[in-house]
């Protein structure tokens, strides 16, 4: 944890804030039990007005709407905090079917009786987790009333056919949310209303060089650089909707790399990383095209990364 | 009924500059392309460059002040050589694939010269070409070609340094042009050009037939009547339709019943990928009064007796005609009757129809609502579509007889028939229209003749659009093509890989009209094929209509044949 205390200090993350984390975390030091939950992040999130923006929120006791499009780091940001707070987290991705029993709970038969089985929503509630609600757009309104009352100013949930419990002060939700994706809606008001919204930034050029040299700190840095250029360049097409944003993948971007580091040439990573995501076979020459100017196909191993 | 789409080697090379420019709002003024049709990457990458790096704008002032002179082409490559150095020069620090991307390019660039024949080596405009081979042998570091010291001074002076600004740049290249071709870019000469329409007319057809390193783009909608076509062409043997070529057509076949700018857009959407550069003309079948073009009016001549050769061969079988149009006309109403739809009737019940309900009080006339009728009506509309192609030459009379027969029993039925020949010539396929669904008589159909290519894909897919009639909505329609399902064309096959393009003929024709047939099946199209060609092409008619098609080899299988084809047709409409 210290660690990412450190990388916020580098990245000159405003003091009181910080110092306002160690004070939670002071006030609700991880139990034993939970720390199974606590996530360990393998990437940390490069933003500093963003962890700003998203700590303020949290310390206020505030839940948190992450909305952004594709690769904005929604969800590395939502267990970053989960890891800074140290608390455990509970990972609930929507679908359109998503109800009610699915989130708080449902009745099961246990061999003698029925009882009720929690969901993850109520064993934040009851353990003062953090729950990230992935895609939340991705569920039906309705879905969602029952955590209405969770969510605003009561912090309690009620069960029906059990009891009411209150939500553990350290309890956070922090919510995920995609606009255009197919099959995605927009929230209703009633819900919007219940969150702190952080509109989501694109990973600037310099922040997302710094992400990949921390993660692979081998790394040829003018390969990095011209890997950077690249996702930048993807980035404008997609923008300017000449190609879908199928292909515009920073976890591709970083996944071609690690494919890279297990000796693949970078023309191999690229287009299983990259260029296959689209399946669109003239969007392939597009995308093809964009790599073809940045990177040479027949990079090896050695010359991607510093022995 | 119709879209706009770019097409795909266009959309790809304005893709490259874009990338390589960095934004994409602006349209480039110049675009390159190999002899096959495809993006020229890295020289597309330096037009994007230019725009990255300099004032794009500017250059093409600098470009347009000469392009009404004789030589504006080859000052065009001199130039773009020119900046190919600096640009390249500039980019490497930051972009060190850019060796690579060269390299590649100087190598394709002698790959290129090894596949070009003698006649294409004459295209080429020699200095300019021996220029090119000099730059990409020092790229490569070969032994370029022997230059000779007025030669090795041009080559100098074209590797624009890297430290040239926009203002650089343009002072270089007017003092290249003044140096070694004593030419002085006129500051007016824009103006003049366009306040002169003939010139900028005679101006875009020269850019038509370039050969060279950068191909000038026209209006950038490709939709403008007399925008540049976006290809680079002139190293084949057919350099693709011209004003002239138009012109051409407008005599054989008079004028386009479809306006020029829906043709136009139906030429975006069908003319791509393979067929891109080809262009279509629907004629109304009727010849047009005079013509002074000497080729044109031979071509109607000929095809005028061939009417009257039609029409004998018709008289003179008069009797089987009428008899394969009675079976024929039979066999249709078993095949069609449940396809048929009653037709309302004005009733005292029904629906009501709110233009007549005036009449109930006013007139005390009850009859305000429409009901079914006792009399049917087919919700079927068929199109013929006769191959037109020198290959039928031997069997014209036949073929509109048969033709004629169709017709005519499908009138007989009151289904609405339109007929249709298609041929393919000088990089057109046109499309005559030789009876409408509108008219009753068949007699259009005598004015049938053979002559000229036939792109089977292109023509079935520009018939299979041709839904704009009033009498087609509402009705499963179905086409029959009249085939000898070999097709082949002068224009060669576009985009079809390698540097040097491909015949369009044998496997990879087949293969364009086998995809079309099934993309306009899957659009609910039913196609079929009355087969009357040599038994060695029973295997491409197969490939192309599957199992709907039928050999026909004389009148008289035509009732059996056809009513079993349609039979055929129609049990997939009911297993829809």
């Amino acid at each position: 944890m210290e660690e990412l205390f450190r990388f916020l200090e580098e990245e000159q993350i405003d003091e009181g804030l910080l110092n306002g984390v160690r004070a939670f975390r002071k006030e609700y030091p991880t139990e034993k039990e939970a720390e199974v939950r606590v996530p360990k992040p393998e990437y940390f999130y490069y933003g500093k007005k963003t962890w700003e923006l998203a700590l303020a929120a949290l310390l206020a006791g505030k839940n948190l709407l992450l909305a952004g499009p594709k690769a904005t780091g929604k969800n590395v940001l939502s267990e970053n905090l989960g890891a800074l707070f140290g608390r455990p987290v509970w990972n609930v991705s929507f679908h359109i079917n998503t109800d009610a029993s699915y989130l708080v709970g449902t009745d099961t038969y246990d061999g003698n009786a029925v009882s009720f089985r929690p969901g993850p929503i109520w064993l934040c509630a009851a353990k003062g987790g953090f729950g990230i609600l992935d895609e939340i757009n991705m569920a039906k309104n309705e879905a969602l009333a029952v955590l209405h009352a969770a969510l605003d100013f009561r912090r309690s949930l009620d069960v029906p056919g059990y009891d009411r419990i209150d939500l553990r002060p350290d309890t956070r939700f922090i919510a995920t949310m995609n606009y255009g994706y197919a099959g995605t809606r927009d929230l209703n008001e009633a819900l919007t209303s219940r969150f702190a919204v952080l509109d989501m930034p694109v990973i600037s050029e310099a922040d997302l060089q710094k992400l990949i040299a921390r993660r692979y700190p081998q790394i040829n840095p003018k390969i990095c650089e011209q890997l950077v250029r690249l996702y930048g360049e993807l980035q404008r097409k997609a923008e300017s909707a000449e190609i879908s944003d199928s292909a515009l993948d920073l976890r591709g971007l970083l996944d071609a790399v690690a494919l890279m580091e297990q000796g693949l040439t970078s023309g191999d990573a690229l287009t299983m990383c990259i260029v296959n995501k689209s399946f669109d076979a003239y969007e392939r020459g597009l995308i093809n095209d964009v790599i073809r100017a940045r990177i040479p196909a027949d990079l090896t191993r050695e010359v991607v990364f510093r022995a | 009924m119709i879209k706009k789409q770019y097409s795909g080697n266009a959309r790809r090379a304005r893709n490259i500059i874009w990338n390589a420019a960095g934004r994409y709002d602006f349209d480039p003024p110049f675009m390159s392309f190999f002899p096959d049709g495809k993006p020229d990457y890295y020289m597309d990458m330096i037009v994007g460059l230019a725009d990255k790096w300099l004032d794009l704008q500017k250059l093409w002032e600098f470009f347009a002040s000469y392009e009404t002179e004789r030589r504006a082409e080859e000052f065009d490559s001199y130039l773009w050589l020119g900046l190919e150095n600096c640009l390249y020069e500039k980019e490497v620090q930051e972009r060190p694939q850019m060796e690579q991307l060269r390299r590649e390019r100087a190598e394709l660039f002698f790959r290129m010269q090894e596949g070009l024949s003698r006649q294409q080596m004459e295209y080429q405009s020699m200095p300019v070409y021996t220029q090119q081979e000099a730059r990409w042998a020092a790229v490569l570091g070969k032994r370029g070609p022997v230059l000779s010291p007025r030669q090795k001074q041009m080559a100098e002076a074209l590797r624009f340094s890297m430290a040239l600004g926009t203002e650089g740049v343009l002072k270089v290249m007017s003092a290249f042009l003044a140096e070694f071709f004593h030419f002085v870019p006129e500051a007016s000469s824009s103006s003049r050009r366009q306040a002169n329409p003939l010139a900028r007319l005679i101006l875009k057809r020269e850019h038509r037939r370039i050969d060279r390193l950068i191909v000038r783009t026209g209006t950038g909608e490709g939709d403008h009547p007399k925008a540049v076509q976006q290809r680079h062409e002139g190293l084949g043997r057919h350099t693709g339709p011209s004003a002239e070529d138009e012109a051409y057509i407008r005599e054989v076949f008079g004028p386009s019943v479809v306006s020029a700018a829906e043709l136009r857009i139906l030429e975006n959407e069908l003319c791509v990928e393979e067929d891109e550069g080809c262009r279509l003309w629907i004629a109304s079948g009727r010849s047009p009064e005079h013509s002074e073009n000497k080729d044109a009016l031979e071509v109607r001549l000929s095809a005028e007796e061939q009417k009257k050769r039609n029409e004998a061969f018709l008289r003179e079988h008069a009797a089987e005609a009428a008899e394969a149009v009675k079976k024929l006309s039979t066999r249709l109403e078993t095949v069609f009757s449940s396809y048929f739809r009653p037709l309302p009737e004005p009733s005292r019940r029904g629906r009501l129809r709110t233009e007549s309900a005036y009449r109930l009080p006013v007139l005390n006339d009850p009859k305000v609502f429409l009901q079914d009728g006792e009399e049917t009506e087919p919700e079927i509309a068929v199109d013929l579509l006769l191959d037109a192609s020198q290959s039928r030459m031997n069997v014209q009379e036949i073929l509109s007889n048969e033709a004629y027969i169709l017709a005519k029993s499908l009138e007989k039925t009151h289904i609405p028939v339109r007929v249709l020949a298609f041929r393919s010539l000088r990089g057109y396929t046109v499309l005559e229209v030789l009876k409408p669904f509108a008219s009753k008589d068949c007699g259009g159909i005598m004015s049938y003749f053979a002559g000229g290519w036939n792109r089977d894909a292109l023509a079935i897919a520009a018939a299979g659009r041709l839904n704009d009639d009033p009498a087609l909505p509402g009705r499963k329609r179905i086409l029959l093509v009249l085939t000898d399902a070999s097709p082949n064309d002068s224009t060669p096959l576009a985009g079809s890989g390698g540097l040097l393009p491909r015949e369009y003929e044998g496997a990879a024709a087949v293969r364009a009209a086998e995809d079309t047939v099934r993309a306009l099946r899957s659009e609910g199209l039913l196609v079929g094929a009355v087969f009357h060609g040599n038994s060695s092409h029973l295997e491409n008619v197969s490939q192309i209509y599957g199992h709907a098609w039928v050999r026909i080899q004389k009148a008289a299988q035509l009732a059996q044949g056809v009513s079993d084809l349609l039979l055929m047709l129609m049990r997939e409409v009911r297993s829809d």
